[in-house]
This record gives structure tokens, sequence and C-alpha cells, in this order.
């Protein structure tokens, strides 16, 4: 197998990692302050990306069509989380974890009919945006250049997630509270108004790389399973709520993908789970993850 | 503490008239019922089964499971395997379901026992999806999204009445079966271990291996359920291993009670029989099942029958008061 062969496939497994990455940082990102594992992120993800569909359908705006509706589809996500947060979330959090998680799974069953009903079973796309519509060729193999918005993507929501949280007022309040949610209250900081904004920007995250998934074609019913087992993936091998973790487990997971996926088509997703489990022997909680309190 | 015993013992043949009637109610049932409603009684009984292994892990070992339907739709596969392409002996095909079912859950649960509470949740889903994109995937093998047809049990067992008899017969004994090992010190270490993980450790629990043996049983149980279910249906297929099929038991246990041991029974019943009817005049059976979830989360914690325990422990408490009184 040449060199050539080998780092295009090695690109793949990049930009399959920067989509993961999207995603999972939003669900590791709610973990790791309010302590809910939301179930519901996938269908946040797909609902996002039906969402968007419509948007640019409907707008029709020409050249910037993908991009505006892209952002609008993100804040009608981000709007749903407020919704989800307020009347549901926030009523449950003095209770046991089960229920919470129960709670969000509810919520992926009543998604699941929402698109049914609203866009059926088919299959959906958005043409790909300008300047990336086309092929790069990378050492003669032809690379879609629209890979590259997707890693591009992926590096400015690292970036900004990392400055959001180590450097800003509000990111010490978000790791004060994953410590210690009793404290950061009594120091008379929010807590309801401090989980609301963060399960807002989850949810706003996992509309964004719902739209942003479009133009592969590839917006159906489904995909919401289809990511969030991967991205349970992720957060298991780098430790839920860690946003490094999440950075490495991603990078993992799509590279053992891209070249699972050369390897024997079939057991791509199998090969995923052999490493968490590998990575489980090793350190039960993850990479970066600590033990449960 | 012996005369405690017996007097227990007697209270409990006293209590427990309301099971006999019940027993003699599911033998007599396929005299009066319609097909429709005795293959719908079918479904309840499976899936009890089903419900009661998740609940050896979820309600008295206090682990959430999201990968149970692996198990069942495993010991489902492996009869429909052996049965069609080999010609296996039936009997044996069921136990090998069980079997099978309990060997994977011996490999998956090493894994799944060294963690706990929303950690284990997420491992056994992300195991049980392994489970299914595996078959689902492997199309040669287990025939992908088509799954396999044409499972036929015996000749003498193709009524729909025979059948019932033997979904009722194998239900109950493992319903039984479970019964008793809830109710032993296996049970009771157990149920230690929910309560204070810590101590029952210091008390020199090996608390990882009785987890694994209760995650083994709960597995080869729900692998029986699926094993029994499938000639039934004369098919399998990949949905059955689907986080969908995982989170009804989750959702028995919940509506029904989880720390009570009829509890997920009794959901599975209502589940099942709400899910027949509400087909008859729509399709969208998931956002239902979610609203239902909301409901019984948000109005009756604990389940239906520990509401009514509560309710009739506080009647009984007013009326010995009031006997107090005069």
């Amino acid at each position: 197998m040449s060199f050539d062969v080998l780092f295009n496939q090695f690109m793949s497994g990049i930009a399959r990692a920067s989509l993961l990455f999207l995603v999972a940082s939003g669900l590791s990102l709610t973990f790791g302050v309010l302590r809910v594992l939301n179930f519901a992120h996938g269908s946040l993800y797909m609902l996002g990306a039906f969402v968007t569909y419509t948007i640019w359908k409907t707008l029709l705006i020409p050249v910037v069509g993908f991009y505006v509706a892209t952002f609008l589809g993100a804040l009608v996500m981000g709007g749903v989380g407020i919704i989800i947060e307020f009347f549901l979330l926030r009523r449950l959090y003095a209770r046991g974890w089960p229920e919470q998680l129960l709670a969000t799974y509810a919520i992926v069953l009543i998604i699941t009919d929402i698109v049914k009903w609203g866009w059926g079973g088919e299959f959906l796309s958005i043409p790909r945006p300008k300047p990336f519509t086309g092929a790069v060729l990378l050492f003669g193999f032809p690379f879609p250049s629209y890979n590259f918005f997707i890693i591009l993507l992926g590096l400015t929501v690292v970036i900004f997630l990392w400055w959001l949280i180590y450097k800003t007022r509000f990111g010490d309040i978000i790791r004060a509270a994953a410590h210690d949610r009793e404290m950061v209250s009594a120091l008379g900081i929010p807590i309801p108004w401090l989980f609301t904004w963060i399960f807002v920007l989850g949810s706003l995250i996992a509309g964004l790389s719902g739209a942003v998934t479009a133009p592969f074609g590839s917006i159906a019913l489904g995909m919401d399973v289809e990511i969030i087992v991967e991205c349970f993936a992720v957060v298991v091998i780098g430790g839920m709520g860690s946003l490094p973790g999440t950075l490495l487990g991603s990078l993992i997971v799509g590279q053992v993908y891209a070249f699972g996926i050369m390897f024997k088509p079939e057991l791509a997703l199998a090969f995923i789970f052999m490493v968490m489990a590998a990575v489980l022997i090793v350190r039960p909680w993850g990479i970066f993850g600590r033990p449960e309190r | 503490m012996v005369i405690n015993q017996t007097e227990q013992k007697e209270s409990m043949l006293k209590r427990s008239w309301w099971l006999i009637l019940l027993i003699i109610a599911f033998l007599i049932a396929p005299l009066v019922m319609s097909k429709f409603y005795l293959t719908i009684l079918c479904e309840a009984l499976v899936m009890s089964l089903f419900a009661l292994s998740f609940n050896l892990l979820f309600g008295y070992m206090g682990q959430l499971s999201f990968g149970q339907a692996a198990f069942y739709g495993l010991g489902g596969y492996v009869v429909a395997m052996l049965t069609t392409k080999l010609q296996f002996n039936f009997w044996l095909s069921l136990a090998a379901g069980a079997g099978g079912a309990g060997l994977v859950g011996l490999i998956v649960g090493y894994f799944c026992v060294r963690l706990r509470g929303i950690y284990f949740a997420v491992l056994t889903l992300a195991f049980g999806q392994l489970i299914f994109v595996i078959i689902f995937k492997w199309h040669d093998f287990t025939g992908g999204d088509d799954g396999i047809q044409g499972v036929f049990p015996p000749e003498y067992l193709r009524s729909i009445e025979a059948y019932y008899y033997l979904i009722f017969f194998v239900c109950a004994i493992s319903a039984f079966i479970l019964w008793r090992i809830v109710n032993s010190p296996f049970g009771q270490t157990l149920k230690a271990m929910r309560e204070n993980p810590e101590r029952t450790e210091f008390l020199g629990i090996h608390i990882a291996r009785y987890q694994l043996i209760a995650f083994v049983i709960a597995a080869a149980f729900a692998g029986l359920a699926g094993a029994v279910w499938v000639p039934f249906y004369r098919s399998v297929a990949p949905s059955y291993l689907t986080w969908i099929k995982s989170g009804e038991p989750v959702m028995a246990a919940i509506l029904g009670g989880p720390n009570i041991f009829f509890g997920p029974i009794l959901g599975m019943f209502i589940m099942t029989f709400v899910h027949s009817y509400i087909l008859g005049f729509t399709h969208f059976w998931p956002v239902i099942m979610g609203t239902i979830i909301l409901i019984i989360i948000f109005l009756l914690p604990g389940g239906i029958l520990e509401f009514a325990k509560v309710k009739i422990t506080e009647r009984r408490e007013k009326a010995n008061i009031a006997k107090g009184q005069t």
C-alpha cells in the first residue's frame, strides 16, 4: 500500500474526526456541567439538518444561501434547546440520573416522529456551497474540498470552546460548576441560568453540525442514532466532560473508522468499539476522564 | 426468629391468593380469548420476561442497562439460524439461544461491570449498538436488514394456543427462578451493592464478580425471551436489537415500578396492549411512548405499583390510628 493512498485515507479520517468533534463536544459540554447525558443530542443534530434544509429551500438566497441557512438553523436549534431545558430538564435536576436519561430518551422518540411527520423518510441534500464545490488533488487522488470546510469549522469550534472555557469569566464559572456546583451557587451565581445557557450552547452546536452535514447528501431519518453511538464511543474513549478528551477521542475514532473502512467496510464500526474496549481495560474512565464522585 | 419466619410464610400464602387466581386466568385464557388478543397476550408475556431480566440489573443491582435488547435479539437470531440453516432440534435451539446470549453477556459484562451509573448505561448502549451493527452489516451470515424468515416451531406447536402454553410455561418458570434469585442471599448481596457499594466491598464481597454473574443471568433470560418469541413470530430482524427496543424494558420498569418484582410485568402488559390498540389508527407510536415516559416521570415517580403501595400503607396507617382512638 502506497503512501498517497494512506495519506488520502488519513485526511478523510481527519474530516470525519472533525464532524465527530462538532457533535460530541456539545454532548460532552452538557454532561460536564449539567451531569446530564443528553441522549437527544443526536436528535437535535438531525432536527438541525432538516430545519436548515427547509430554511435553505424557502429562502433560496444565491451564493451564500447555505451559510445563511446554517446560521439560522443553528439559532433555531438553540431555541429548541431553551424549550427542552426550561420545560423538562430544569424540573429533573433534583431527581436521579436514570429519570434524566429517560427524559432525554423520550425527547429522542418525540423528535424522531416530528421529523417523520414533517419531512418524511426520503434522503435530502443541499448542493455544496461555493468555494467548496469541487475536489482537490492530494498526491493525485481527488479529495472533496468540502471536507476542508468541515475541518476548518471543527478547528474554529475547538478554538472557540477552548477560549470560552479557559479564557473567559464565563468559562471560569463553567469549570467551577463542573467541579462543585453548590459552592458556585453559594458564591451568588445563579446555577439554573448557567445550566440553561450551557444546554443552549450544546443544542446550538448540535444544530450547526447537523446543518453542515447537509451537503454530504445524507439528511435522513436514522442519522441521529448513527452519529450518537459513535459520539458515545468518542466521549467514553476521551473521558466524559473533558474537552481535550473529546478532541483526542474524535481523532482516534475518526482515524480508526477511516482505516477500518479501507480494511473491511462491514466491520469499521466494530473496530471503533474494539479500541473503546481496549481503552477501558486500561482506563475505565476514559483517557482524560475523572472517576465518578 | 423461627416463629417469625413461619408466620411470614403463612401470611405470604394468604397474600399470594391473587397469584394463584392469575395463573388460573392465564391457563384458561386460550379458551375464552380471541386469536387476536391471544397473540398480544403472548407478546406481553415474552416482553415481560425481557423486562424482568432487565430489572434484575436495574431494580436489584441498581445499574441501568441500555443494551439489553442486544441479548434479546441474539437469542432470537441463534434460534432462527439453528432451526433454519441446520434444522437443529427446537428445544435445544431455545437453550442455545439463552446460552449464546449469556455467553456474549459474559464478554460484554466483563467490561461493563467496571463502571457505575451513567457510565454503565453508556457502555451497555455502545456494546448493544455494536452487536446490532455486526448483525445488520454481516449480510452473508445473518441476512442483514432482511433478517431471517420462515422460522417454524415443530408441528405440534404450530397453533397459537399450543404455542401460547409454551410461552406461558417458559415465562412463568423463568419468573419463578428470577424471583428465587432476587430473594436468595445472592439477591440480597446485589441489593446491598446497590445501596452502598463501599460498605459491601468492606464486607469482603467482590463487587465486580457478583455484578458479572447478575449481568450474565440477565443476558441469558433476555436471550431466552427472544428465543421463545422468534418461532412464534416466524421471523427475526435486526430491529430487535436497536436501542428503541432496549428502551422498552426501561420504560416498563419505570412505569410499573422497578422496586417491586411484578412492577416491570405490569408495565409491559400496559405498554403492549396500549401499543396494539394505538397501532389500529396511527403509526406514530414513538411519540406516544415518549409522551407516556414524560408523564410517568413527572406524575408517577416510582411507578404505578409504588404509588399504589404508598396509598395502601397510608390508608392502613389511618385505619390503625382510627382503631387506636376508639
